[in-house]
């Protein structure tokens, strides 16, 4: 593999050869396309629109070097539907081999992550260029792979674990297989400074000992538990109950029979805070919703304190980590 | 699928001795009082199918195991113990790895059966979650374990969803198996690029309801399938249908007979697949 330190975004794209006429059954997938799998309704359009006019816009492949057969670099919806069609030939748009780096950017751009994909397989792909072209930079890795930052983060935080906790994501069988965000739930805990300056703390220990609950459902029934944990700890040490939470943590990763409850500390409890302040939430959503935004247009320090909210809103969503869906 | 014994044969001392050695390996203890159980749970005109159905059992113990993977390892083209000797890169990698399943267990027998146990080989052995970095390339071998494959589907739906985007740059990879049926082998190799090896291959004739099993008749047949249907009413003849009676040492498969591993409050198989 060729090591890329300084690469710009054209070095990334692969260099065009020419046009031609392919046979359908002479082409190949990417091995690094995401997935094979493609919704249905879409590929339907596409094939009543190929069906019509035939193929418009040439496929891109590249010719293989060790193996000389063509692969699709972009197009494999029209590949498929082709074939569907029985289409003999279809139009290509020949360009040079890309290297690894090249390959995975291009898929990366081409084929948006999906979020019902696995992430795993997009994280190792991701440690990958983040080994060729030395960079770790969440945002420069964004740009570059066309991936959402908070994508990056959640896939670096995948590529934290040993090897043998990222294959159980990797598992054939999908009834068994570990779901990424079990791990990246985890994380928070399994990284959390003050849990990891606790002397009796061994972070695969802890990890190995959270996914036997979580799989034979004792004491932890939801990835979302280990937000509550990382509540519980952070709440308690703001209460300078460092040494309690500590004792109580410890108790909860040795004794599987204990609960989440074993975590709460009574006197730092913010639980009857958080239902006052969601009611006051659930309120103002209300009023929002039956806003007639009409009869309020030029009420413009009404609208200003409106954004500033949204500002907030997205600012504490993002500190804890919520995916935010527009 | 070997021959029972005559119909009417009793179940006698030496018949239930016979059973309880030949399944003597089996992760849970089959002994006579287990094996004894078993039977009662079928009515009394049909104990004697119940115990020709044991007789074919076709039972796989750990040695014929070990022999399995031994024989599969000195067969593949390239391999040397002697690294000097050996074609390009090996990888051996549990083809399924989640706690407590058949890959570790079967990655771990590979390893004791061909005398790689010891540390300076764990650089053969592999997570699949390395395979991209370590990127083998067509001078390169990856050797996937696993213990049995019955329709060939999760073979087939695993090498689209994982495999094929791990294994990108071309190595020859060989999916070894201790068993497998004809089907499964055919459809692994036609749709994936691994190259399927099993050491035991059923045939039509291992499917205890298709016409080709010629012990049994078609009344008997449906006698177990009633059962079956008891033990399991949503996979009466095996996941699959495959309608198999193997058992393999540490698991009977799910596409055999679920008579004889399903455990249910309508039923106790005499191989149960979980503790």
């Amino acid at each position: 593999m060729k090591s890329q330190t300084t690469s710009t975004q054209s070095d990334l794209s692969p260099k065009a050869i020419g046009v031609k006429e392919l046979s359908t059954d002479k082409l190949f997938p990417n091995p690094h396309n995401p997935r094979m799998l493609f919704d249905k309704d879409p590929l339907r359009i596409l094939r009543d629109s190929i069906a019509k006019v035939g193929i418009l816009v040439p496929l891109t492949v590249y010719r293989e070097g060790r193996s000389g057969r063509f692969v699709i670099l972009d197009g494999q919806r029209r590949w498929i539907v082709a074939q569907e069609l029985d289409l003999p030939t279809v139009p290509v748009n020949e360009v040079a081999e890309p290297n690894l780096v090249q390959n995975i950017v291009t898929m990366f751009q081409i084929h948006k992550l999906r979020e019902d994909w696995e992430l795993m397989p997009t994280a190792l792909k991701l440690e990958v260029l983040m080994k060729e072209l030395q960079e770790r930079n969440e945002k420069k890795l964004a740009a570059l792979t066309g991936l959402d930052q908070a994508v990056v983060s959640r896939c670096k935080k995948l590529l934290d674990y040993p090897r043998r906790y990222q294959a159980l994501m990797l598992e054939p069988e999908p009834a068994v297989r570990v779901k990424a965000d079990f791990f990246i739930e985890l994380y928070a805990v399994r990284n959390d400074r003050f849990v990891n300056s606790l002397d009796w703390f061994d972070r695969n220990d802890f990890t190995a000992k959270m996914l036997e609950r979580y799989q034979n459902r004792k004491g932890i029934k939801a990835v979302t538990d280990f937000r509550t944990v990382k509540q519980y700890i952070a709440n308690s040490r703001k209460a300078g109950k460092d040494k309690e939470i500590a004792r109580r943590l410890r108790e909860f990763v040795e004794d599987v029979e204990l609960g989440l409850d074993h975590l709460v500390i009574r006197a730092v409890d913010v639980t009857a805070q958080a239902r006052k302040l969601e009611g006051e939430v659930v309120g103002l959503r209300k009023l929002l919703h039956d806003l007639d935004v009409k009869s309020y247009y030029g009420e413009e320090s009404l609208w200003a304190e409106l954004e500033e909210l949204l500002r907030v809103i997205m600012r504490r969503l993002e500190e804890a980590g919520r995916r935010i869906r527009k | 699928m070997r021959a029972p014994k005559h119909r009417g044969s009793p179940v006698d001392m030496a018949r239930m001795r016979g059973w309880v050695e030949e399944f003597a390996g089996y992760r849970i203890a089959v002994n006579e009082g287990r094996i004894g159980r078993w039977l009662q749970q079928f009515e009394e005109a049909d104990r004697d199918l119940a115990a020709r159905l044991l007789d074919v059992v076709d039972f796989i113990g750990n040695d014929q195991i070990a022999a399995a993977f031994r024989e599969a390892l000195s067969g593949l083209p390239g391999w040397s113990p002697d690294e000097n000797r050996r074609s390009g890169r090996w990888f051996f990698v549990a083809f399924s790895s989640s706690a407590g399943e058949s890959g570790d267990q079967m990655l771990h027998r590979f390893r004791t059966a061909n005398n790689l146990a010891g540390r300076r080989y764990d650089y053969l052995f592999h997570y699949r979650s390395e395979l991209l970095m370590l990127a083998p390339g067509e001078e390169d071998t990856v050797v996937l374990i696993d213990d049995f494959a019955g329709t060939g589907n999760q073979a087939c739906q695993a090498w689209e969803e994982v495999y094929r985007e791990l294994l990108p740059f071309g190595p020859r990879i060989y999916l070894i198996l201790v068993a497998s049926s004809r089907h499964a082998r055919e459809k692994i190799r036609q749709g994936t690029e691994m190259t399927p090896h099993a050491h035991f291959e059923l045939g039509d004739g291992d499917n205890f309801f298709a016409s080709a099993c010629r012990h049994f008749t078609v009344s008997e047949k449906e006698k177990i399938l009633h059962y079956c249907e008891m033990a399991d009413p949503s996979n009466p003849r095996g996941y699959g249908e495959c309608g198999f009676v193997i058992v393999l040492a540490h698991k009977c498969p799910n596409n055999s007979l679920p008579i004889l591993h399903v455990r249910r409050r309508s039923w106790e198989g005499l191989f149960r697949r979980h503790d």
